[in-house]
């Protein structure tokens, strides 16, 4: 393997997401997050400006609390950190966990 | 169970006519039978059961409103109707005040759940002075039910 | 407060001190036994520390907790296709998710190690840590998370206590039960043959562990704030309910001190005991009707032992408790028939379930209230839970054609909570009529007045109550905003404070202006130096525990009704409680001395 790809391959994808859907990241959101992140081969950090969680952990993402609104820091290491960073991005705020927004917005 | 389950807007009686409790109890039966809830030929025999069980016991709550209800087979669900009146009618409240609003509840002889989830309702709400300050000011069968349906969103309001 | 005395040849090891600690005595006796320790989830936690060299074990504890814990409710999560509840999939999905986390478990592990401690006792602290920190979230759906993660605690500890679990309803040996506080859920399985006395870190005068152990007949003392951390499960300790004193590890010495002045106090026991014949009248011929508060069936023979005319309170909170499931008609009608047969024609006064701020109500099935004492507890409850209101109501009106039964509705603040229950206790007799089962059709309602609302409209009240009971516990909670149970107010909690004497009065009087009978049934009823007010303010009848229906004769016999009125119209000119406290326990002491 040459050198160059090895670097390619540690370097991570990182992305910032919003919480779109009216009841937040609360148990069954965390799980649809946390059971999608797992399928990737990278490690995924899940930050929510004060504390750090594992985005493979049902407990770290479920103690991030996120509110509607929230903003998460997502970052990926790994071979597949791309793909994942672009899974999670769909399901938070474009699939918004299969969940309604808020009431009067869009 | 929300009030839009089983009141019956189109039965509203925002101005009831009848100036004694019997006769304000057949209004409400009456406007129940106009908006199809109930069969015309059980008219008579259901107001006369209110009229009866409210004899024995009054429904009223206190502070201007009263309650009457019955258990009869000739509906399948709890159906309501809500009249008002402005010069209030003597329900023998044992607060001795008059009543001002009345609900009455027509519920299905075997589902005893359904006539219980509707009580409850009417008791949460009833219990608030605001909604019943609300209540006496409507003066329009659309007034009451935007006040009910306000209700029905606002469950801790 | 504590104080350390040096161990001198107790032979109890060399790491036992007897060590004496002060509380508020709460409950008269003396007991000298072994303890059990109770913790607030009704497990035992057994005791914490553990070797070094037991680690890898607890570990595995942990390791097979989760797998069984996991294999439990997989099988629950597919049962669950065929009953279709989609959600309640969902809530087992996200719980074994949960289980299935390896940092949750590591967490747990990784304390069994860095602590030496037990694998419950990780299980339970890593997850309560997890709970609190969902509380905490403004989010009321996120917060209400909190239920699941101490179902998923309750989960574990199930598989790792299994058999091992104190259930306080299977002891086969007589303890001292000490807990940081004693909800109903946990004494309702209290057994007086094997419970020989109480002791809580928390607590007040009228907090639900007093009020048990006087019921049971048992000493306790409250207020002790950190007895549960220096007393270990097995320890002998001395219960001294006179004096509030608890005493772990006692010397050879202080222990037989003690028996001796447990005999002593047995003789008072038994002289008082000996006026149980005796008319509860005054000196100048003032009758004074004695009835017991009670709890379970079990407690109304100790009722009629004691010379109880009938009971003026029968709490019905413990059919609920201790139980997963709501208690059917049928155990409803049970407890009461059983109840009512051994009085026959004494009145027997059935109070409707008074759940709330306790584990019932606030259990997962509802979002927690913020501030349960004064959210949707007691009557209020009852009425947006009509099914089980009904359920109560129609076994109370069945026992009713088997005696003197009268029923009474708990915390009603306003005429209308009133009219509403009235209206579905007439609901239920007409369903009874519709099925020809017999009830006493003129069953007489009252109300425990409680609240200072319903004291200050008692008037109004009174015209729709055929009696009052006044709830002294909670009117004096609510008027002095205090909560009982909290050790660190607990001392400002007192029925001797002008405004709840004030009160108390106006009920009295509205209750005779309306001619309906009126009863005391809070603890104030209980104690011997309120027995001269209440007197003098009126009352005719007092609701109190068994056991000191006859100190209570014994005072009522001693006195005149003139003097009470002479007292009282000297209370009632006085500002402060410690004036008036003074005043009242000085008075008695002069006519019951060794009561005290």
């Amino acid at each position: 393997m040459q050198a160059g790809e090895e670097t390619l391959e540690r370097l991570g994808a990182e992305i910032t997401v919003e919480i779109k859907n009216a009841d937040g990241l609360h148990m069954r959101p965390a799980m649809l997050f946390v059971d999608l992140a797992s399928q990737f081969d990278c490690d995924i950090v899940v930050s929510n400006g004060q504390t750090d969680g594992d985005g493979k952990s049902i407990m770290a993402m479920s103690m991030l609390a996120a509110t509607y609104g929230t903003r998460l820091k997502i970052t990926a290491e790994g071979p597949e950190a791309e793909k994942a960073i672009a899974a999670l991005r769909e399901l938070v705020e474009v699939r918004m966990f299969d969940e309604p927004p808020p009431e009067g917005k869009r | 169970m929300k009030f839009e389950d089983f009141v019956c807007y189109e039965a509203t009686v925002p101005e009831l006519q009848g100036t004694d409790r019997d006769s304000a109890i057949r209004e409400l039966v009456s406007a129940l039978v106009d908006a199809g809830q109930l069969p015309s030929d059980s008219a008579d025999e259901i107001a006369t059961a209110v009229i009866k069980r409210e004899s024995e016991a009054s429904t009223g709550m206190g502070k201007g409103v009263a309650v009457p209800h019955v258990k009869h087979s000739v509906v399948a669900d709890v159906v309501a109707v809500i009249g008002q009146t402005a010069a209030g009618i003597d329900f023998s409240a044992l607060d001795e005040q008059l009543v001002y609003s009345v609900i009455l509840l027509i519920s299905p002889i075997d589902s005893p759940d359904r006539h219980l989830r509707a009580m409850e309702n009417v008791f949460k709400h009833l219990q608030k002075e605001k909604f019943r300050k609300f209540l006496r000011q409507c003066q329009s069968p659309e007034a009451f039910e935007d006040l009910l349906k306000e209700a029905d969103e606002n469950p801790s309001w | 407060m504590s104080r350390r005395l040096k161990a001198r040849g107790n032979g109890l090891g060399q790491d036992s001190e007897m060590e004496i600690k002060k509380g508020i005595a709460v409950s008269p006796g003396v007991s000298i036994g072994k303890c059990l320790i109770i913790d607030s989830e009704d497990y035992r936690i057994p005791r914490r520390e553990i070797e070094s060299s037991q680690r890898m074990v607890e570990v595995q504890r942990v390791r097979n907790a989760f797998r069984d814990a996991i294999g439990d409710l997989t099988e629950l999560e597919s049962d669950q296709d065929q009953t279709g509840g989609g959600r309640i999939k969902d809530i087992f999905a996200v719980h074994l998710r949960f289980l299935r986390d390896r940092s949750l478990r590591r967490r747990i592990t990784d304390l069994v190690y860095s602590d030496s401690v037990t694998a419950e006792y990780a299980v339970s602290t890593v997850l309560r840590q997890i709970a609190s920190h969902f509380a905490n979230v403004k989010d009321t759906y996120i917060s209400e998370r909190a239920a699941d993660i101490y179902d998923i605690e309750r989960r574990l500890l199930k598989q790792l206590l299994g058999h091992k679990r104190e259930d306080v309803g299977r002891l086969r040996e007589e303890v001292v039960v000490v807990a940081r506080e004693l909800s109903p859920t946990q004494t309702a399985g209290f057994n007086k043959a094997f419970v020989k006395g109480i002791a809580s870190d928390a607590g007040g005068r009228t907090s639900h562990a007093a009020i048990v152990a006087r019921s049971l007949g048992i000493p306790a003392v409250v207020a002790l704030e950190d007895l549960t951390e220096i007393v270990h499960g097995g320890d002998t300790v001395i219960i001294d309910g006179n004096r509030g004193l608890v005493i772990v590890d006692p010397t050879e010495e202080t222990i037989s001190q003690y028996e001796v002045y447990s005999q002593e106090f047995v003789a008072l026991e038994h002289k008082l005991d000996g006026i149980r014949e005796k008319p509860a009248v005054t000196r100048d011929g003032a009758t004074v009707m004695l009835l017991g508060n009670i709890e379970f069936p079990d407690e109304a023979e100790a009722v009629l032992q004691k010379g109880g005319d009938g009971v003026g309170l029968y709490r019905t909170e413990f059919l609920y408790l201790n139980r997963p499931t709501e208690p059917s008609e049928e155990e409803h009608y049970r407890a009461y028939a059983q109840t009512v047969r051994v009085f026959r024609e004494r009145p027997v006064v059935i109070r409707t379930v008074d759940l709330g701020a306790d584990k019932y109500t606030q259990s997962k099935r509802f979002a927690p209230e913020p501030n349960p004492f004064l959210g949707l507890r007691s009557i209020r409850f009852c009425l947006q839970n009509l099914t089980m209101f009904k359920t109560q109501l129609r076994a109370i009106l069945r026992a009713s054609v088997l005696g003197q039964v009268k029923v009474m509705f708990p915390l009603i603040t306003n005429i209308q909570e009133l009219m509403q229950a009235k209206m579905i206790l007439h609901d239920v007799m007409e369903d009874l009529d519709e099925e020809s089962i017999e009830y006493n059709r003129d069953i007489d309602v009252g109300i425990m007045v409680e609240t200072p609302s319903a004291a200050l409209t008692a008037s109004t009240l009174a015209r729709d109550a055929d009696f009052f009971s006044i709830g002294t516990n909670d009117l004096t909670q609510y008027t002095l905003a205090v909560d009982r149970g909290n050790e660190l107010v607990s001392t400002l909690y007192s029925p001797a404070d002008p405004a709840v004497l004030r009160l108390v009065r106006t009920v009295i009087q509205d209750a005779y202006k309306a001619q309906i009978d009126l009863s005391v049934c809070g603890e104030m009823a209980s104690e011997p130096e309120f027995v001269m007010i209440l007197l003098g303010l009126g009352v005719r009848t007092l609701s109190l525990s068994a056991p000191m229906i006859p100190e209570i004769k014994q005072v009522i016999r001693s006195v005149t009704l003139e003097d009470c009125n002479v007292l009282t119209r000297k209370v009632l000119g006085m500002n402060s409680e410690r004036q008036i406290s003074n005043y009242l326990r000085n008075a008695v002491r002069k006519i019951l001395p060794e009561a005290f």
